[in-house]
């Protein structure tokens, strides 16, 4: 009797299995939305994009700092002026959006941007020059500490907006900006819909099942039709094209729906890629992962320059790290192969000046030290008075709780090669995220690795916030160089490109000289995707256009 | 003593009990190396900015300050505002508490349907083979770790299989409504309920299809115990006399055994139940990571990363207050089934 009692378990949930697998074959969700959803033939309508991100607090510019949020004000409204995609996101690179056109006073202080007409919110309303002037001053006048506006300052580049005309718009800065085209493409700076961005609240907040109600932003390629978060996390999100894009001509968004899809770790999101549960994964997958799906025919992996880097402090009030000579031995003693090939399995690519590959004035100019130079290390130290038998003992700290990937792994490859100069001796520290920000500020750590996103995307947003002694202020590892503060000042305010160019030579080469920190490697951007999903852009810029990919019907 | 003295003394226990819980919380979040405003300044912050930011929060008071308003906010239902997104912690709580109610349920009643059946099978063949087979799976399944099983599960039936999905609670635009009648509306957040009240077979199924394998995983891990209780107690239950007069009464062995001597074993098995709550909240923490399930568990351990003092302190007296109100309600049933436990 019992016997049969299990065989119809079993029976029934095989049949279950069955009623879910038939007659569509994986991936089961995606075709079944198409299936609903399909005008045109030729491409999907719908996009599943899978991502272990999630809003952190809210998608108004006023407020969002992360990622993601960024990536979603990027795709559901429009800025004056946009990177081109691919690029170099260099004084050549930057294309018209919102502005049509845009020009220069000599002097370098007042940008005027000609605006594109008959462009319409979603409500009916036109776009207007006035809609830029309130959409800056509402950013700078709300001030959130916790902000991308104070956080990059902008009160402290613009002084005044001008609205010359309807379709002419003026900003009057405080000092001539080499990089001000690129902050005008930063996710702060897309326009806001006024009406439903009030001037009087700190930040559009989610509302419970009102997607309009949830977003100030518009003009974008997208609209947000449903958002819904569980416990202040993303759990489904979903935009449709908007019909009222300026871009709508070329084709802009390439698919029609784009869905979300949230997974609670880089594991869950491998796992549900495998199982064809999302068309397009974007961050964070794994390394291991990554080369996995690389061997899998059934999968494509897309690759690019991404922007985010990883490099070594030195505190510089801890003795001996005050001395140059000891911060160029460590710096010539570091071996950056073993880390992007051994532990990050080729994922990312060993980096030798701040300014990441890829990006406007880069130059490999810590190659001048060379990697795993045991030789010069040693010579460099024994002018200081370190040799075999008094080693120079050094404290290494390592932030473990996955706050940066693979950083123990990073951390021991650094300790393994520090070592192999005979004469130092590393101890490895690893502590939790929040405990490592609070040594940070107590400037207890010795060494100490970190990484970064740019908020802008210009190479001074890879020095001036490192090396300026008032910029780098947030890493209090007491580095002042007035030579650097003066020279970084200069290629924040040059305009002329050639002179910003060898600005931008000097501070490296100063760079290797002081060694005030070390650039390690920066990291490629990943996505994976079905082999039918093509036009995926990956580069330095990180914006992530989710108006560009697409999938071909199978 | 009388059920009402006993009842009114448990529950002025309880009172004190949920104090020095609350106590312990506030105190160990403080502890903890790492403050919520460093943590919140990725980049670049000010010294400005940062007092600010302690300004906003509350941090800039005296601990005792911040302790006394705490427990006066309780006192109103008010668990604060989350320190990194502002949001109402009690609003987060609440959305997120359905998704692991709904998984504790399911799961839970798995545990209990397979651990009581393979027990009761047990200890019929004592000693045999199969007796041994299922001692093992009790033990074995007591024994994997939640995320390894679950990770397994996913591997062979959304991977290999297709079955089920790896994660998630619901596919797209398929979260059920409630029950809508003219302007009444109820929904309870747990969606397989809430599909039923809006009559939606096809969400109901969609639903469940989500849930199976979560529920099963922690079900499979919180089986163990019952399989060796139910055992344990069956072969005792089962050489007792009112067993044997029942099998002289020519009575069918399934009757002797599901009619007889489980119910008489049934009580122990309750109490397990009420026990195996904490180690089921503890289970689903670790079985939503694994499915990206939305619930309290996964709440927690966001917040823990961003040392959001007020959501862990919102979400752990939340447990806490759930444990608490359940053995309070397994103690009284208790005494009231069972008069001994009073005097």
């Amino acid at each position: 009797m019992q016997g049969i009692l299990i065989i119809v378990i079993l029976l029934a949930v095989a049949a279950l299995g069955i009623y879910f697998t038939t007659p569509t074959p994986p991936p089961a969700t995606t075709t079944a939305l198409t299936t609903a959803l399909t005008t045109a033939p030729k491409f999907k309508d719908t996009l599943i994009v899978g991502t272990t991100d999630s809003v952190q607090s809210s998608i108004d510019p006023s407020d969002a700092y992360d990622f993601f949020a960024w990536g979603v004000i990027q795709s559901l409204g429009s800025p004056l002026i946009d990177i081109v995609p691919g690029s170099a996101a260099g004084p050549k690179d930057l294309a018209p959006a919102l502005a049509e056109s845009w020009s220069v006073s000599s002097d370098g202080l007042a940008w005027t941007f000609n605006l594109r007409q008959g462009v319409k919110f979603s409500d009916g309303g036109e776009f207007t020059a006035e809609d830029v002037k309130y959409s800056f001053e509402r950013g700078m006048k709300i001030a959130n500490p916790d902000g991308a506006f104070v956080g990059i300052g902008y009160d402290s580049i613009i002084g005044s907006i001008d609205v010359v005309s309807k379709y002419q718009v003026r900003f009057n800065l405080k000092y001539s900006n080499a990089f001000f085209g690129q902050l005008m493409a930063a996710a702060p700076s897309y326009i806001v819909n006024p009406r439903y961005a009030p001037m009087q609240y700190f930040r559009i907040n989610y509302t419970e099942g009102n997607a309009r109600a949830s977003s100030p932003m518009d003009l974008g390629p997208y609209v947000l039709t449903s958002w819904t978060r569980v416990g202040g996390k993303d759990q489904e999100m979903k935009w449709e094209a908007n019909p009222n894009y300026w871009n709508a001509a070329a084709g802009i968004p390439r698919t029609k729906h784009i869905v979300m899809r949230f997974y609670s770790d880089a594991t869950a999101l491998a796992l549900a890629t495998e199982a064809g549960e999302v068309d397009l994964a974007y961050r964070q997958l794994a390394p291991v992962d990554i080369q996995r799906f690389q061997q899998k025919p059934e999968l494509k992996v897309w690759k690019g320059a991404g922007p985010g880097i990883r490099y070594l402090v030195f505190q510089h009030s801890i003795k001996p790290l005050d001395d140059p000579r000891v911060r160029r031995a460590i710096a010539a003693a570091i071996d950056r192969k073993p880390m992007t090939d051994v532990v990050l399995l080729g994922q990312a690519t060993p980096l030798y000046s701040m300014i990441p590959n890829g990006m406007a004035y880069h130059s490999d100019v810590f190659k001048k030290l060379g990697d795993a130079n045991y030789d010069l290390a040693k010579s460099l130290l024994a002018e200081v008075g370190y040799s075999e038998s008094k080693k120079l003992t050094l404290d290494l700290w390592y932030e473990s709780s996955g706050h940066y990937q693979s950083s123990p792994e990073i951390a021991n490859v650094m300790k393994s090669s520090l070592e192999k100069t005979g004469v130092i001796q590393v101890n490895l520290h690893g502590v939790d995220w929040p405990t490592y920000r609070n040594n940070l500020r107590a400037e207890s750590m010795a060494l100490f690795v970190m990484g970064w996103y740019p908020d802008y995307v210009d190479s001074d947003n890879y020095l001036f916030p490192f090396v300026h002694s008032s910029g780098g202020s947030w890493l209090h590892y007491n580095y002042k160089n007035p030579e650097m503060d003066s020279l970084v000042e200069q290629q924040r305010a040059v305009s002329d490109p050639v002179k910003r160019a060898e600005l931008m030579t000097s501070i490296q080469d100063l760079m290797t000289e002081d060694a005030p920190l070390v650039p390690l490697f920066q990291s490629f951007e990943w996505a994976v995707s079905n082999p039918n999903v093509d036009g995926v852009v990956l580069d330095v810029s990180m914006i992530f256009r989710y108006y560009l990919p697409f999938a071909k019907e199978q | 003593m009388t059920l009402r003295s006993y009842v009114i003394g448990r529950v002025l226990l309880t009172i004190p009990m949920i104090l020095l819980l609350l106590t312990l919380v506030f105190v160990i979040v403080r502890i903890l190396p790492g403050d919520p405003v460093l943590v919140h300044f990725e980049k670049q912050a000010t010294p400005a900015m940062i007092e600010e930011m302690r300004r906003q929060l509350g941090l800039n008071k005296p601990l005792e300050q911040q302790y006394v308003d705490y427990l006066l906010g309780l006192l109103h239902g008010d668990l604060g505002r989350s320190m990194a997104d502002f949001s109402s912690v009690s609003q987060q709580i609440f959305t997120a508490f359905p998704a692991t109610l709904e998984l504790s349920i399911y799961s839970m009643t798995i545990a209990v349907l397979l651990g009581v059946f393979l027990g009761a099978r047990a200890s019929r063949s004592y000693n045999s083979v199969e007796d041994h087979s299922i001692r093992i799976f009790g033990i074995a399944s007591y024994a994997i770790p939640v995320f390894f099983l679950g990770m397994v599960f996913q591997l062979i039936f959304a991977i290999d299989l297709h079955l089920f999905p790896t994660g998630g609670r619901v596919s797209l635009g398929m979260i059920p409504l409630g029950l809508s009648i003219g302007g009444f509306h109820l929904s309870t957040g747990l969606y397989t309920v809430d599909s039923l009240l809006e009559g939606n077979l096809a969400k109901f199924l969609g639903a469940f299809h989500y849930l199976f394998l979560p529920s099963l995983t922690l079900g499979i891990v919180l089986s163990g115990i019952f399989v060796r209780l139910t055992r344990s107690n069956m072969i005792e239950t089962l050489r007792l006399d009112f067993v044997t007069a029942a099998r002289a009464r020519g009575l069918s062995e399934r009757a002797v055994l599901y009619g007889y001597a489980l119910r008489n074993a049934f009580l122990p098995i309750l109490t397990m139940m009420g026990l195996q709550f904490a180690a089921l909240l503890a289970g689903a923490i670790l079985t939503e990571t694994t499915f990206s399930w939305p619930g309290l568990g996964r709440y927690l351990v966001d917040r823990i990363a961003f040392r959001d003092y007020t959501a862990i302190q919102g979400a752990i007296v939340f447990f806490g207050l759930l444990v608490a109100l359940v053995s309070l309600v397994v103690d009284i049933l208790y005494a009231y089934f069972d008069p001994r436990i009073r005097f």
